[in-house]
C-alpha cells in the first residue's frame, strides 16, 4: 500500500518535531515538580509523585480516545468526552451497586454507551459532514441530559470494594492504576506504529484523499474511531468511580479541556495524521502537576482555569509559529 | 420563463431552507403557545431571541471569513461580570459602563481577531483557550452570580419605544441595517473572497490578515449588542450566562445556511437560524418537557436540525474531506 509506505515515510520526518517536542514537554514536567518541592515540601515524594500519576492515569485514559480522534483528521475532535465520562460513571455505579460480581456488567454497560454514542459521533461526522467540533459539542448537551434523566438527578450505587482497591490500591507504593497505564501506553504504541490500523489512522488523517484512492472505507474507519473514543472515555468513566467510590453527576467535566489541552502538548498536530500516545502521556502528566501545584497554591477554581486557557493558548501559538517557520 | 428563473433562483438561495423550517416553526409555535401572534407574546419572546440572533450574526461574520469562534459565550459572561460589578443609578455612569462594556466585548474579539489573522493558530483550538481564560476571568470577578444592574437600565431593555415597537426588535433592526451597510462594503466582499479561497484570494491582492481582522472586529460589535441585551435581560452578572450562545450561534449560523467551510452563506440566513433555534426552544418549554428533559431536547434538536441543514448539501453531491 503505498500511501501507507508514503505515510510512514512522512512519519519519520515528522519524529524529529515530535521527539523535540516531548523533550519540551518532558523538562517542563521536571521542572514543574522542581518548582511544587520548592514552594511546598513534599511535592517530590515518592507517595506525591504517585498521586499525580494516578491521577494522570484517569486523564490519560480519555487522552487516549481523544488523540484517536484528532489522529484521524478532518478536524477530528470530541469535545463529548467530559459528558461521556459522566455518563460511563453513573451507569457503571447504577450497575454495580456495591457488588464484585457486577463488574463485567458494569464494564460492559459504560462501554457500550460510550461506543454508541461515539457511533453516532462519528456517523454526523462522516456520513453527514457535520463538522466534528458542532457534532460532538451538541452530542456533548445530549449526552448532559441522558445523565440527568438516567438518573432523575441522583446518582444511585456505588464502586464495589475490588474496584474501589483497583482504583486506590498500590503495590510496593506503586497505584495499580498506574501499573494498568503502562500497559496501555505500550498496547497503544504498538497498535500505531506496529499494526496496520495504526498506518491506517495516520493515512487516513494525513491525506483522506489518498487513504479512499488505496481502498480504505474512509467514512466508516472514521465513524468507528469516534465509537472506539466513546467506548474508551466510557471505560474512564468505570476507572474514576473506582478512584471516587461514589458516583457524583458532571464528574467527566474537567476532563473536557484537559484532554485537548494533553493532546496538543504532547505534540498530537491537530491537523491530524501525526503524534504519539506517549507524548500526549506526557502531556496529562504535564497538565495534573500543574494542577497539583495550584492547588497547594489554594488558588481558586478561577485562576486555575485562566492558568489552563493560557496554557493551551501560548502552546497553540508557539507551534504554529514552527509550522510557519 | 423569467418567473420561472426567478423563482429557481430563490429555491438554490443558501437560506431558503431555513425559511421554509421558520414557516413550519411558526405554525407549530402558535399551535402550542396561546396567543403566539398577540403583542405580548411577541414582545416577550424577542426579549430571548435578539442575544439568541445578535451572537448568530457574530459567529456568522466568523465563519464566513473561514474561522469559527467557541470563545463567544464566555466572552458575554465576561462582558456582564464586568458591567454588573461596575454599573451603578447615575445615568453617567450607566453610559460609561455600556461604552467599556462594548470596549470589552470588543476587544476580546479583537484578540482572537490578531492572533489568528498574524499568527495563524487553528481559530477552533485558539478560541477554545481564549474562551476558557475569558470563564477564568468571568469567575475571578464574580464567583457567584450577582452584582447590580440598575432598574434605569433593564427597564429599558424590557420597554417599548413608543409603546410599540419593542426595544429587543429595535436593537434588532439596527443590527440588520447595520448588516445593509456592511453588506455593500469593500471589505465586507473580501470577507467572502477570503472564506471561499483564501489562497485566491491572497493572490488577486487582498490584504487577507487585514480582512481576518476586520471580520472579528466586526464580530466583537455584534457581541457586544448581544452582551448589553443580555444584561438588560437577566439584570445580573454571571460567568455562566453566556454558557449556552458558543453551541447555539454555531448551530444557528449552520442552520441559516452558513457553510462552515466559509464563504458561503448571508446575515439575513443567519438571523434567521437564529429565530428557528429560539422557537426550537420554545417549543420545548411549552411542551410541558420536564427539566430533566430539557437539555437532552436541546441538544437533540440541534443535532436533528444540523442534519436538516446538510440535506441539501448532500443533495447536491457536495463531499468534506
Amino acid at each position: 500500500m503505498s500511501s501507507q509506505e508514503r505515510s510512514l515515510l512522512k512519519m519519520a520526518n515528522l519524529k524529529s518535531l515530535a521527539a523535540n517536542k516531548l523533550t519540551i514537554a518532558a523538562g517542563a514536567v521536571v521542572l514543574l515538580f522542581v518548582f511544587g518541592e520548592i514552594i511546598s515540601p513534599g511535592f517530590l515524594s515518592f507517595g506525591h509523585v504517585m498521586s499525580v500519576l494516578r491521577l494522570s492515569v484517569f486523564l490519560g485514559i480519555v487522552a487516549l480516545g481523544q488523540s484517536l480522534v484528532v489522529m484521524s483528521g478532518g478536524e477530528g475532535i470530541d469535545l463529548s468526552v467530559g459528558s461521556v465520562l459522566s455518563l460511563g460513571v453513573v451507569i457503571a455505579s447504577s450497575l454495580l451497586e456495591g457488588k464484585n460480581t457486577n463488574i463485567p456488567v458494569a464494564l460492559a454497560g459504560a462501554m457500550g454507551a460510550g461506543f454508541a454514542i461515539g457511533m453516532v459521533n462519528g456517523f454526523g461526522v462522516a456520513y453527514v459532514g457535520i463538522p466534528p467540533l458542532i457534532m460532538t459539542l451538541a452530542m456533548a448537551s445530549v449526552v448532559e441530559g441522558l445523565s440527568l434523566i438516567y438518573t432523575g438527578g441522583y446518582p444511585s450505587g456505588s464502586a464495589p470494594a475490588l474496584l474501589e482497591s483497583l482504583g486506590n490500591g498500590r503495590i510496593v507504593g506503586i497505584p495499580y492504576v498506574v501499573l494498568l497505564w503502562v500497559l496501555v501506553i505500550v498496547a497503544a504504541t504498538l497498535l500505531l506504529f506496529r499494526k496496520r490500523w495504526g498506518a491506517v489512522l495516520f493515512g487516513v488523517g494525513a491525506n483522506s484523499i489518498t487513504a479512499e484512492l488505496s481502498g480504505i472505507d474512509v467514512k466508516r474507519f472514521r465513524m468507528l474511531v469516534y465509537g472506539i473514543c466513546g467506548a474508551i472515555t466510557g471505560v474512564a468513566g468505570f476507572l474514576v468511580l473506582g478512584y471516587t467510590g461514589t458516583p457524583y453527576l458532571n464528574l467527566g467535566a474537567p476532563y473536557l479541556m484537559s484532554s485537548i489541552a494533553a493532546v496538543a502538548v504532547g505534540g498530537i498536530s491537530l491537523a491530524g495524521g501525526s503524534g504519539s500516545y506517549v507524548g500526549a502521556s506526557i502531556g496529562c502528566i504535564l497538565l495534573i502537576t500543574l494542577s497539583s501545584i495550584l492547588v497547594a497554591l489554594q488558588t481558586t477554581e478561577a485562576v486555575r482555569q485562566i492558568v489552563y486557557g493560557s496554557l493551551l493558548f501560548v502552546i497553540v501559538v508557539a507551534y504554529t509559529r514552527r509550522r510557519a517557520e | 420563463m423569467t418567473n420561472r428563473r426567478y423563482l429557481r433562483e430563490l429555491l438554490q438561495d443558501s437560506s431558503f431552507p431555513s425559511f421554509l423550517m421558520l414557516v413550519l416553526l411558526v405554525i407549530v409555535n402558535a399551535i402550542l403557545q396561546p396567543n403566539f401572534f398577540s403583542y405580548q407574546v411577541f414582545r416577550i419572546n424577542f426579549l430571548t431571541f435578539t442575544p439568541l440572533i445578535l451572537v448568530s450574526l457574530a459567529q456568522a461574520t466568523v465563519i464566513l471569513v473561514g474561522a469559527v469562534d467557541l470563545s463567544l459565550g464566555a466572552g458575554i459572561s465576561l462582558v456582564t461580570a464586568v458591567m454588573a460589578s461596575l454599573m451603578g443609578d447615575s445615568v453617567l455612569s450607566i453610559v460609561l459602563v455600556v461604552l467599556l462594556g462594548i470596549g470589552v466585548a470588543v476587544f476580546l474579539s479583537l484578540f482572537n481577531g490578531f492572533f489568528i489573522g498574524i499568527i495563524g493558530p487553528p481559530p477552533l483550538i485558539m478560541t477554545f483557550a481564549t474562551s476558557t481564560i475569558w470563564f477564568g476571568a468571568a469567575l475571578l470577578l464574580m464567583p457567584h452570580p450577582g452584582g447590580y444592574i440598575p432598574e434605569t437600565y433593564y427597564g429599558l431593555y424590557t420597554a417599548s419605544i413608543g409603546g410599540f415597537l419593542p426595544t429587543p426588535v429595535a436593537v434588532l433592526i439596527v443590527a440588520m441595517l447595520f448588516c445593509l451597510l456592511l453588506g455593500r462594503s469593500r471589505a465586507f466582499r473580501h470577507v467572502y473572497a477570503v472564506g471561499g479561497n483564501e489562497k485566491a484570494a491572497r493572490a488577486s491582492g487582498i490584504n487577507v490578515t487585514a480582512t481576518k481582522i476586520f471580520a472579528f472586529l466586526v464580530s466583537g460589535v455584534f457581541v457586544a449588542m448581544a452582551a448589553l441585551c443580555v444584561v438588560g435581560q437577566t439584570a445580573t452578572g454571571d460567568a455562566r450566562s453566556g454558557q449556552g450562545f458558543t453551541l447555539n450561534s454555531v448551530a444557528a449560523a449552520v442552520i441559516g445556511g452558513i457553510a462552515f467551510s466559509g464563504g458561503k452563506g448571508n446575515y439575513l440566513g443567519a438571523a434567521m437560524g437564529g429565530i428557528i433555534l429560539g422557537l426550537l426552544i420554545n417549543i420545548i418549554y411549552f411542551a410541558n418537557i420536564t427539566s430533566f428533559y430539557q437539555e437532552f431536547m436541546k441538544g437533540v434538536i440541534i443535532i436533528v436540525a444540523l442534519l436538516i441543514g446538510a440535506v441539501p448539501r448532500l443533495r447536491r453531491g457536495a463531499t468534506r474531506h
